[in-house]
């Protein structure tokens, strides 16, 4: 090949410094628009983060039982851990874990405090009540039956995930 | 209910719910006494703020009402007055007040409300759970006062 082939023009040398430039300047601007259009998918993974609550799958009852485990949230540059709590009972051959939060207007709910009513969830706020299975019970103030967590067994032991609502 | 604006927006639509109020009574002092005012502040806020996450629906938990120690027994009082007005004329109908400040135990309250008070101890030592059980275990000593007023 003869030197001349290899010669660069003028014009040519600025027509590559600029498109190489202005790519860069173009990639440097369309990432972080790139990264914000995809950013819930990229965040979808931290939010079903599973937390064992320290209970075994054998010793999940009909009877439901109240366990209490704590999670790191992140609210800005703060992180704190927040805790939580939630009812785990057995139905059929599902793991139900319910939150304790009525679905009213926010009062913990207990199972079996209300005396006349032994075998049911009872918000002590405005009386309302649910069944063991977490289904409001008519009449009273609660519209919707209360949320359940996700629950997952690994290795025998009861893993919570996040809390999801139903009906 | 918390004193936010969420919360407020809640309060706006289900009004007729909500109808007791927690007002925490918090010293203020500064050089020696300041360690001990904060540590019964903590204190108080750790426990009103569990009321009032099993109360949420019912009860509304006001900003502390905060003084300086050497303000009298009978100026108090009386400011706590206009803050109970105030707040029974927009509808609440309970008030309960926490403090770990003995010095209330002399104040006559009853026409007021619920004045309870709890000797604060120190929860920074304490890790999340352990801090949680103990206040939990105080609270349940106020719980009934505040329920038995609503059946």
């Amino acid at each position: 090949m003869s030197e001349k082939n290899h010669r660069v023009s003028r014009r040519q040398f600025l027509t590559y410094t600029l498109t190489g430039v202005g790519g860069f300047m173009a990639a440097g601007m369309l990432a972080p628009m790139v990264r914000m259009a995809l950013d819930p998918a990229l965040e979808a993974a931290g939010d079903s983060e599973f937390v064992s609550v320290g209970l075994s799958e054998d010793e999940v009852s009909e009877e439901p039982q109240r366990v209490d485990f704590s999670i790191e949230l992140d609210d800005g540059w703060y992180s704190s851990e927040q805790s939580r709590s939630a009812w785990v009972l057995r139905e059929g051959n599902e793991i139900l874990a319910l939150s304790p939060i009525c679905t009213h207007l926010g009062c913990t709910v207990n199972w079996g405090t209300n005396e006349e009513n032994p075998e049911e969830f009872f918000c002590p706020c405005h009386f309302g009540r649910f069944e063991r299975d977490g289904t409001n019970i008519p009449g009273t103030p609660p519209t919707r039956p209360l949320d359940v967590y996700e629950v997952e067994v690994r290795d025998g032991m009861i893993y919570l995930g996040q809390i999801n609502q139903r009906g | 209910m918390r004193w936010n604006e969420n919360d407020a927006k809640t309060y706006q639509s289900a009004k007729e719910y909500v109808d007791t109020a927690i007002i925490p009574l918090l010293p203020v002092a500064g050089g020696k006494e300041q360690e001990e005012a904060v540590r019964m502040g903590e204190f108080t806020s750790y426990l009103t703020d569990f009321l009032e996450r099993q109360y949420t629906g019912r009860v509304y938990l006001l900003p502390p009402f905060t003084y300086l120690k050497e303000e009298s027994t009978e100026d108090r009082l009386e400011r706590l007055k206009t803050w109970t007005e105030h707040f029974k004329n927009q509808g609440f109908s309970h008030f309960l007040y926490v403090t770990s400040d003995s010095r209330w135990r002399q104040a006559d309250a009853r026409d007021l409300g619920e004045l309870v008070w709890i000797p604060a101890f120190s929860l920074a030592e304490m890790d999340t759970n352990k801090r949680q059980q103990s206040i939990e275990q105080q609270a349940q000593q106020i719980i009934p006062l505040m329920t038995e007023k609503w059946s």
